[in-house]
């Protein structure tokens, strides 16, 4: 096990070089640089500016010196935001991380929920309302879902803010600062889950039908265990298995900001942050961004084949 | 000009389409979707408006803020420092906190702030500001001529990386300080505290608002200044400090920017104590103004938007121009586009009024002058408005010896009349009118969408046929044309005219407004009849303002900032 564990953390290594050059390369090669898109500039000016950010020099130089630095921890300042990158990400990946983990939360219990007793009462009215409830919650464009709630429970109703984080001009502190940014994440929380319980219900369903026709399953109630000890105890173990991989692919979904949501409820996240370094070219943040959510996913798939060795002895033998 | 820093505005920015908002409205330029750009009543542009009918409807939110102003704003950054900050959402969240030495009037002249007046002498190259007697920062300290000449010297500084290219005023000394060569800039003279004298090597029109721009405290921003070394000023972006009405109190990151009354200010503290621009969606400004969240708020003109806001009798609504206007660039350095015959062909065989019809709702104009309709040198007469008329371009494109060919695409020397259009809008209402307008009189049309910086990488290399773009906020009736000059670096056209060059030059070679004006004339008769890009449209904005706010007079210069001081809320 250990050393399993030590070739795929070597490997983990060896393919975080190999992105972070993948991805300077590909950005760079994106048309126009964060000085083109200001063409008021004199060409003068221009070349004094590109000079000035470093931005005449070879992509491989600008590569090279950009791992140093960042093998320091020194990821540069954002060219559109002037600080410093690491601070500006700080700043805002928590906000999304906060929305992101309640709509993670509320989304695996209520889909284990759903998708069990679905798969368990298969054919039936419950099992027919909740398909098309998640279906239809799945099909909606975000956008227009979340402009309906605005107008439902924000305008109409008046008792959920339209967005943001706070009240305007609100200086409180303490358990009312909780409370005030707990009412105005219930929205974007509300949304997020009916986007992604979609896919996870039917996913748990699935699993469940399918360990619930298992040899073992009729073992054991032919045994005469109780339904209930049958499900919960014999087949659920066996049927969430497979999350184990979903889960530790969540992992920088928590971090990744989602973009038209945070946008449409003016939720201070991270999503923005990352669409305009693409756009602007900001090549410090697009990289430290980038590479965070790299890390990331690489750190996931570990996680999850270290765990899957460890609750399924098959994998390990191999 | 410290709002444009970015050329163009992509009228997207308007459009309600949700991917593209957060670009747009984070792009440098002023949407009319923010406490920035707004329309108020101007010489040549007729503004509606509709006045509140039922104060008794304002929302409790808004009736209960007595001493609270609160502004929209898109994407501020939290560079809090003028000629710094790299998104243009930050010079409008700067505007409260700095005044500058001079500013333009609603209708786009100078007016002095900070500056009681100015002289220029006759060669029109001495500039002498005569600051306001007994002028103060907030934090107390007083502001003389010291800290006009630190703020100039500051956008010399070899380290200097904003938007601000002082170059283009050509102070004498300048360039020497800049090089290394002097230990002073020579032209900026300090007579007594509250007179500078500034010597400029070059007569520039647009040079009186290079120099009189918003002035920075040398106590306080220069403490720790070093030749070449600006990196300390970072420290500084979070904590401005400034000489306007209202000075800073704190910036919620993505949420809000408050500030409080300057009771240093020199034409009296504001009336109303705390201000507030908060950070808005365009997806949901008017469910924010609706429910009382804001005071002002601006929005793109639709019919659904202005009759929404009128059913909810608490607002006083505007509608009027935008000071920006739409155009298609056409690249003349291409052997295709080379003939005039032929550049009029394409604006004669394009349905314009259709475009903007279907673009603006009713809510759009036209554009046949390179100018907006707000600004003093807009003048129509004499104009050609190219009426859509197909027979009259193919009449063109057969003079110019394009003919058409076997499968109705015309030819010349062989060659298939192909254009391809760049644009940066998937549903841009041009590319199904113009590829049918086109195509009708025998020009193949291939649009390819892109984003901005790409579409600006392909502009500066001349690697275009078309492009569709929007001019940014125009503070000088030069800002939009200076391009078109033969030799202009940022000449994206390829457009050279002897005439319309010697015009361009002598239009910045004055500074009489009344003067300038028959010059502009001139020039846009002549880029009228021998047209380097297709003008599209003028568009108009609408804007709402709570009918319990008074003194609010949002003009298309300034925004809201000139009237920041006199906001009052009716008890």
């Amino acid at each position: 096990m250990k050393q399993y564990v030590l070739q795929r953390f070597l490997q983990m290594i060896v393919i975080l070089f190999g992105t972070s050059f993948i991805i300077f390369f590909l950005f760079a090669m994106l048309p126009g640089d964060y000085i083109d898109s200001n063409i008021n500039l004199t060409p003068q000016r221009a070349q004094e500016l590109k000079a000035l950010y470093g931005l005449d020099k070879p992509v491989l130089e600008r590569y090279f010196s950009w791992l140093g630095n960042a093998l320091h921890g020194d990821f540069g300042y954002s060219l559109k935001h002037q600080e410093k990158v690491t601070s500006l990400l700080n700043k805002y990946v928590w906000n999304s991380f906060f929305v992101a983990i309640f709509a993670l939360l509320l989304t695996w219990s209520i889909a284990l929920v759903t998708g069990v007793f679905s798969a368990i009462k298969q054919y039936s009215w419950f099992d027919g309302f909740v398909t098309f409830f998640v279906f239809a919650a799945m099909s909606f464009p975000s956008f227009f879902i979340s402009l309906l709630f605005i107008k439902w429970f924000g305008v109409d109703l008046q008792i959920l803010p339209i967005g943001g984080m706070i009240d305007t001009g609100s200086d409180s502190t303490g358990l009312a600062y909780l409370f005030e940014v707990g009412k105005h994440m219930i929205l974007p929380v509300i949304i997020l889950t009916l986007l992604s319980i979609g896919s996870l219900t039917r996913y748990f369903r699935t699993g469940m039908l399918e360990v619930i026709r298992q040899d073992y399953i009729r073992t054991a109630r032919a045994k005469g265990l109780k339904e209930r000890v049958v499900i919960f105890k014999h087949a659920l173990k066996n049927a969430m298995l497979p999350a184990i991989t979903l889960l530790a692919f969540e992992l920088p979904g928590l971090f990744s900001g989602a973009i038209i949501m945070e946008q449409i409820f003016n939720w201070p996240g991270v999503g923005r942050i990352q669409l305009e370094s693409v756009s602007f070219r900001d090549y410090p943040v697009l990289m430290a961004f980038t590479m965070f959510l790299s890390c990331l996913t690489i750190i996931g798939n570990f996680l999850a084949d270290v765990i899957y060795a460890a609750v399924d002895p098959r994998i390990r033998l191999k | 000009m410290k709002k444009s820093l970015k050329g163009f505005v992509s009228v997207m920015a308007l459009s309600m389409i949700l991917s593209a908002c957060a670009l747009d409205s984070s792009s440098q330029q002023e949407s009319s979707s923010s406490a920035s750009k707004a329309t108020k009543q101007s010489t040549s542009a007729e503004v509606k408006e509709y006045k509140a009918t039922d104060l008794s409807a304002l929302p409790d939110k808004a009736k209960a803020r007595k001493d609270m102003f609160i502004a929209g704003i898109s994407a501020p950054g939290g560079v809090f420092l003028p000629y710094f900050y790299e998104n243009g959402w930050d010079g409008n969240a700067t505007d409260p906190m700095f005044a500058p030495l001079v500013n333009l009037d609603e209708e786009g002249k100078p007016v002095g702030i900070l500056a009681e007046k100015w002289d220029v002498s006759d060669d029109q190259l001495t500039y002498t500001f005569h600051l306001r007697k007994g002028l103060k920062f907030s934090d107390g300290s007083p502001l003389t001529a010291d800290d006009v000449a630190f703020t100039l010297t500051l956008l010399h500084d070899p380290a200097y990386a904003g938007y601000q290219d002082i170059s283009l005023a050509a102070i004498k000394g300048g360039k020497d300080y800049k090089e290394g060569k002097a230990k002073t800039i020579e032209g900026i003279k300090v007579i007594d505290k509250e007179t500078i004298e500034i010597t400029t090597e070059k007569v520039n029109a647009k040079s009186l608002l290079l120099l009189g721009g918003q002035v920075l405290s040398k106590a306080y921003y220069g403490k720790e200044y070093q030749y070449g070394k600006l990196d300390y000023l970072k420290e500084l972006y979070p904590k401005p400090v400034g000489a306007g009405p209202y000075k800073f109190v704190k910036y919620v990151p993505d949420q809000e920017i408050r500030y409080v009354a300057n009771e240093n200010y020199y034409a009296g503290k504001p009336k109303t104590k705390n201000l507030i621009f908060k950070v808005i969606d365009t997806t949901t400004s008017l469910q924010l103004f609706e429910t009382g969240e804001l005071d002002y708020a601006g929005f793109s003109a639709d019919d659904d938007t202005v009759e929404q806001l009128k059913s909810l009798g608490f607002a006083n609504i505007q509608v009027g121009p935008v000071n920006d206007f739409g155009f298609i660039y056409v690249n003349n350095t291409r052997p295709q586009f080379k003939g005039k015959n032929v550049r009029q062909a394409l604006i004669y065989g394009l349905d314009r009024q259709k475009i903007v019809d279907v673009k603006f709702k009713g809510y759009g104009e036209v554009a046949n002058v390179p100018v907006s309709k707000v600004s003093w040198a807009y003048n129509e007469e004499g104009i050609n408005k190219y009426e859509f008329n197909a027979k009259k371009a193919k009449e063109l494109l057969d003079q110019a010896g394009w003919k058409v060919g076997k499968d109705g695409i015309r030819e010349k020397d062989g060659k298939p009349f192909v254009v391809r259009y760049l644009t940066r809008a998937a549903d841009d209402p041009i590319i199904p009118i113009a590829k049918e307008n086109y195509e009708d009189i025998g020009i193949k049309f291939e649009p390819e969408i892109m984003d901005f910086n790409a579409l600006v990488a392909k502009l500066n290399d001349k690697d275009y046929d078309l492009a569709s773009v929007s001019t940014s906020q125009i503070l000088d009736p030069s800002d939009p044309v200076e391009e078109f000059a033969t030799g202009n670096p940022n000449n994206a056209a390829g457009y050279s005219n002897p005439k319309v060059d010697e015009l361009i030059q002598k239009g910045l070679s004055t500074l009489d407004i009344e003067k300038r004006k028959g010059i502009y004339h001139d020039l846009y008769k002549e880029l009228n009849e021998n047209p380097p890009v297709i003008l599209i449209h003028y568009r108009q904005s609408a804007r709402a303002i709570s009918g319990q706010i008074q003194g609010l007079n949002p003009d298309n210069y300034t925004g809201i900032s000139a009237s920041l001081p006199n906001i009052s809320i009716k008890k």
